[in-house]
């Protein structure tokens, strides 16, 4: 297998802005490529004006970056196509893409077209005593973690985002961005007809979560929480029994199946805290709880607790924090 | 129209045992069942089928045992079981799971429009559509949310979220589609077709029906590139916890210390 | 408060455990019970939470010498003020009484303290494969004395009747002070009167019960759910009678009206899948295999085609028959803002479809409507008065008479399963006879000579 070197990172951009996810891959990828002794490269599909070189100095040895107004739209397949090709050319030992919602959906195509294995949503990755990738990733909910090898070539994992923290910048990096041009433009079976606004809902990005779950009796009493989260600057989140009961839409779940958050502070606010839940915010910096039973799991998480009544606690701290 | 729907049956999440002592996942105290997931990607498929006259053929690679969440899907409206199960096909990975089950749609040949859920509650990989869809060599779109509409030629979707923005997307048929939980509500059986469901066949498919297709070491742990080296059930992270009750003052003031700690909001 | 009685009680649970300040008072001072409804608390009583049976004892002893009132708080999840104190009161809190002695599988026991939750005794025994409780009141947040003490009922009374049936001994503190056991883990046991069964529904006038035996059962390991609707109730109230005779025993069938099942869902943010009839069913069914779980299905679904339902509905999975369960126990929430008084009679099974007309028709003749949920199938019935401009209506009280006496027509009773509290004492006369009451008088002054035990409920002294 010594035909394979180096690592590749493949960089996602939305609109032709590099996601942070990238620079959180290529600080993980660094620490790898020093312990292999190995090349890093980042291969950036995406149009002109794209700030490639900001990828030089995150820490990536070279930039590939494929040129093309196609890439401005996020479609699998011909992203796929030309991975797959440029892979085929460069025969990297390992490639690692952000678990992000579209690098989930791409993710495995790459990895069926070039008959290797992919380890998906990992937390950790690290070398063995062999040099091959460790790849580590939470299961059943987060209840478990799995150290899983590939015993192809390349070794493919997806990275959730938010798990590393990003590369730090250095101006003083060479600057070696290498432009291709994409071998395949043209794919007549998937048409992106129009693109919409997404709800601007970013949970994820929040210094505060103020999240709630069965403690809330009806839809309408959601704008209580809505209001304490606003009032402390952050976002309001749920527990996927509301989403489910279509109280509120997805953007604003927390738990494995919905967003994973790492706020600075986590106030839960009539969650019980069952696994799923817990496994979307339990690595916030800091977390409170109110709940009216105090046998509840969240408590057991929590920095700060209180047992009692949401509806009487949550309208009093919004009169009171401020 | 042939719409095929593909599910896996995964333990009640809800009663599974966690040992971090021992490092050992107990599931026998918990029942199997459709993966909830799932259950979206088969209503979407009897939405369609009472829409557009469709005929609904489900299929899932499995145990033998396997054959009780197929009779689910019956009762729920789905039109035809397959499972395809063989001690060989144990131990798969998600390459080779969606090999396998590339072989098997292969061999049914019939079909038009292959939906699946967001992605299973064990796993949690989110990647077998994908990798079928690339086996089969047509398009796929992840994280539907809506139908727009369906004709003989083509399909019409709405992604959510891809890319920081929502996609409404053209596919040529056959195509694959996964859907998220916001798509439908799934429904309930009725009394008379669950009963019915108890006894309908299932057509069952081992390696040897698909020697056309995919071949031994393509399947099963042997097919599976990827090897779980070992298992670890973490910790729970340890915290202070300072529960209050009754004492609401200190609780508030303790938050706003935290709060202006961290300089944030306000 | 006067200050000696804080001290002394300072000094036998210590300082932490004694709350006198008015906001940390505030949630121990009512019940679940109607807003409009609800007697209005001393707000000058304290509140104590022992430890543990002594504590009590001393409690009670020092209580019974100054003669000072004392209320029992248990989960405080009851629907009849029995735990508001009217006048300025010692609140006995139990939420401290907190083990679970022990589960004895060998005599299919449990020994619980009283403040051990339905929710935490559950929890429990899911760690011993294969056993379980029955007895559900719809609030898991109720304690083991509290629902020793008002005999609670719930939905699933039809297969398994109420905490009655399945308590087999108790510990109880008597006003005096004097601690004293009662029953025990044998089956049988014929030795003069019982006690402990006057104790079972008392509300907490007759002694504090501090422990209690309960019985534990195996657990049926299938269960599913089936919605029936019909179009006419008649249809629905035949069905029901019809399945009670064919010797399948559901846990629970439950009647609401289809306006509740469809709202209360679509306040929750689904929707209620029955969308055929006026009259839908709910009937939870558990059995020990799967064969039989079937098997029982068959025969209540082909009894309900009988009478004339629409298509029945199946739940199989738990999140399905959870969140049936759900729309059902929620539309509380759903009609709380719009009702006055909430009525819990129970009639005869055979009576419910005549009873209810009635109900309906009287509501008619106020120009107004009432909503009805029933445990249907053990006569158990829901109605309310609705408010009128949010004010309770001038006719409540001549319609709440008219009520009673078409209840007490069919032989039926004010209450099947949330007690007298303080809330329907002047009712209560209603039903019984004068020897009657002046017996239950006499027995409360043996227990409790000086009336200091949780006074104003239940009876009138």
């Amino acid at each position: 297998m010594s035909e394979y070197k180096g690592i590749l990172v493949i960089a996602e951009q939305n609109n032709n802005v590099i996601h942070k996810v990238s620079y959180e891959l290529l600080n993980k990828a660094k620490e790898l490529a020093q312990s292999l002794n190995i090349p890093l490269n980042c291969l950036l599909l995406g149009n002109d004006g794209i700030n490639a070189k900001e990828l030089n100095y995150r820490g990536a040895d070279t930039v590939f970056f494929m040129k093309s107004e196609i890439f401005l739209v996020a479609e699998e397949y011909l992203y796929k196509q030309n991975i797959v090709n440029f892979i085929n050319e460069n025969k990297p030992e390992i490639v690692l893409i952000g678990a992000t919602n579209f690098g989930r959906s791409l993710a495995p195509r790459i990895a069926a077209a070039l008959e290797t294995g992919l380890t998906a949503d990992c937390t950790n990755l690290k070398i063995d005593e062999d040099g091959h990738l460790i790849q580590i990733r939470p299961a059943f909910s987060d209840n478990i973690l799995a150290y899983i090898k590939t015993a192809h070539y390349p070794q493919m994992a997806t990275i959730r985002y938010k798990e590393f923290s990003e590369a730090e910048r250095d101006l003083n990096r060479e600057i070696n961005i290498v432009e291709l041009q994409p071998y395949f433009c043209n794919y007549d079976k998937t048409n992106i007809i129009k693109t919409l606004n997404d709800s601007d809902v970013n949970i994820t990005e929040a210094e505060i979560v103020v999240a709630t779950g069965r403690g809330i009796k009806k839809k309408e009493d959601l704008r209580m929480i809505e209001t304490l989260a606003q009032k402390l600057g952050g976002v309001m989140g749920v527990s996927r029994a509301l989403v489910d009961a279509g109280m509120t839409s997805s953007a604003y779940q927390v738990g494995y199946s919905g967003n994973r958050v790492k706020p600075k502070i986590y106030i839960a606010c009539g969650i019980s805290g069952a696994p799923q839940h817990l496994a979307g915010m339990k690595e916030s910096e800091l977390i409170i709880a109110i709940n009216s039973d105090p046998s509840a799991p969240i408590f057991s998480i929590a920095d700060y607790g209180y047992v009692g009544d949401i509806y009487e606690i949550i309208p009093n701290l919004i009169r009171d924090l401020d | 129209m042939d719409i095929l729907v593909l599910i896996k049956e995964v333990p009640d999440m809800q009663k599974v045992k966690f040992d971090s002592e021992k490092g050992v996942v107990n599931r026998s105290s918990a029942e199997s069942e459709i993966n909830p997931f799932d259950m979206n990607a088969l209503q979407t498929a009897i939405d369609l089928k009472r829409k557009y006259n469709a005929t609904v053929t489900v299929l899932t690679m499995g145990p033998p045992s396997a054959e009780k969440s197929l009779r689910d899907a019956f009762a729920r409206g789905c039109d035809h079981l397959v499972l395809m199960t063989d001690r060989k096909f144990g131990g798969s990975d998600t390459y080779a799971t969606a090999k396998t089950l590339a072989s098997g749609i292969k061999y049914l040949e019939k079909y038009d429009l292959i939906v699946c859920g967001e992605k299973s509650v064990d796993g949690d990989t989110a990647q077998v559509g994908a990798e079928v869809a690339e086996f089969l060599n047509i398009p796929h779109s992840y994280y539907v949310e809506k139908i727009n509409n369906i004709n003989e030629l083509e399909v019409e979707v709405v992604v959510e979220s891809l890319s920081s923005s929502k996609q409404v997307r053209k596919m040529k048929l056959p195509a694959l589609i996964g859907v998220t939980k916001n798509i439908n509500i799934p429904k309930l059986p009725t009394v008379n077709r669950k009963l019915e469901s108890l006894e309908v066949d299932v057509k069952k498919i081992s390696l040897d029906d698909l020697s056309e297709y995919i071949s031994e070491i393509d399947t099963g742990f042997k097919g599976s590139p990827t090897k779980v080296s070992k298992i670890i059930i973490p910790h729970p992270l340890e915290r202070t916890s300072q529960i209050f009750k009754d004492d609401y003052i200190s609780f508030k003031e303790a938050i706003k210390k935290e709060i202006k700690k961290n300089n944030i909001g306000m | 408060m006067n200050s000696i009685v804080k001290d002394n009680l300072v000094s036998i649970v210590g300082e932490d455990f004694v709350i006198t300040n008015i906001s940390q008072k505030t949630s121990y001072l009512y019940d679940e019970i109607e807003h409009i409804m609800r007697p209005k608390a001393d707000e000058n009583s304290i509140v104590v939470k022992p430890k543990d049976t002594d504590e009590i004892s001393k409690i009670m002893k020092y209580a019974n010498k100054i003669k000072m009132p004392v209320v029992v708080r248990g989960g405080g999840t009851g629907l009849c003020g029995g735990c508001i104190p009217t006048k300025e009161s010692i609140i006995l809190s139990t939420e401290r009484l907190k083990k679970i002695v022990e589960i004895d599988e060998d005599n299919m026991v449990a020994v619980l303290e009283a403040g051990v939750t339905l929710f935490e005794l559950l929890e429990e025994l899911d760690k011993h494969e294969g056993v379980g409780f029955p007895v559900h009141p719809g609030d898991e947040g109720a304690q083991m004395g509290g629902m020793a003490a008002t005999n609670a009922g719930g939905a699933r009374a039809v297969k398994h009747g109420v905490m009655r049936k399945h308590i087999q001994g108790m510990e109880v503190v008597l006003p005096s002070g004097e601690i004293m056991e009662l029953g025990g883990k044998l089956i049988k046991n014929n030795a003069g009167y019982n006690l402990m069964q006057l104790i079972i529904g008392s509300e907490g006038t007759l002694a504090i019960v501090t422990k209690i035996i309960l019985k534990i059962y195996p657990k049926d390991k299938y269960s599913a759910t089936i919605i029936a609707p019909f179009k006419h109730f008649n249809d629905a109230s035949n069905a029901v009678m019809e399945i009670l005779k064919s010797g399948v025993t559901p846990l629970a069938v439950e009647y609401q009206d289809k306006h509740l099942f469809v709202e209360t869902a679509k306040m929750l943010g689904t929707e209620w899948q029955a969308k055929q009839g006026n009259a839908d069913l709910m009937i939870i069914i558990s059995e020990k295999t799967e064969d039989l779980l079937y098997a029982t299905c068959k025969q209540i679904n082909d009894i309900c085609q009988k009478n004339n339902s629409y298509e029945t509905l199946f739940a199989g999975k738990k999140s399905e028959q959870d969140e049936l369960l759900l729309i059902r126990s929620q539309h509380y929430e759903y009609i709380k803002d719009i009702i006055g008084h909430s009525f819990d009679t129970a009639v005869p099974v055979a009576s419910i479809p005549a009873y209810l007309n009635e109900l309906k028709e009287l509501a008619k003749e106020y120009n107004t409507f009432t909503n009805i949920t029933a445990h249907i199938a053990d006569g158990n019935i829901h109605s309310d008065i609705v408010l009128v401009d949010g004010k309770m209506p001038p006719y409540a009280e001549e319609l709440k008479d008219k009520i009673f006496k078409t209840c007490f027509k069919y032989n039926g009773t004010i209450t099947g399963e949330h007690g007298v509290g303080k809330l329907r004492i002047d009712d209560l006369k209603l039903q019984k006879s004068e020897v009657e009451l002046n017996l239950m008088k006499s027995i409360k002054k043996v227990f409790d000579p000086n009336n200091i035990l949780n006074p104003g409920t239940v009876l009138d002294m």
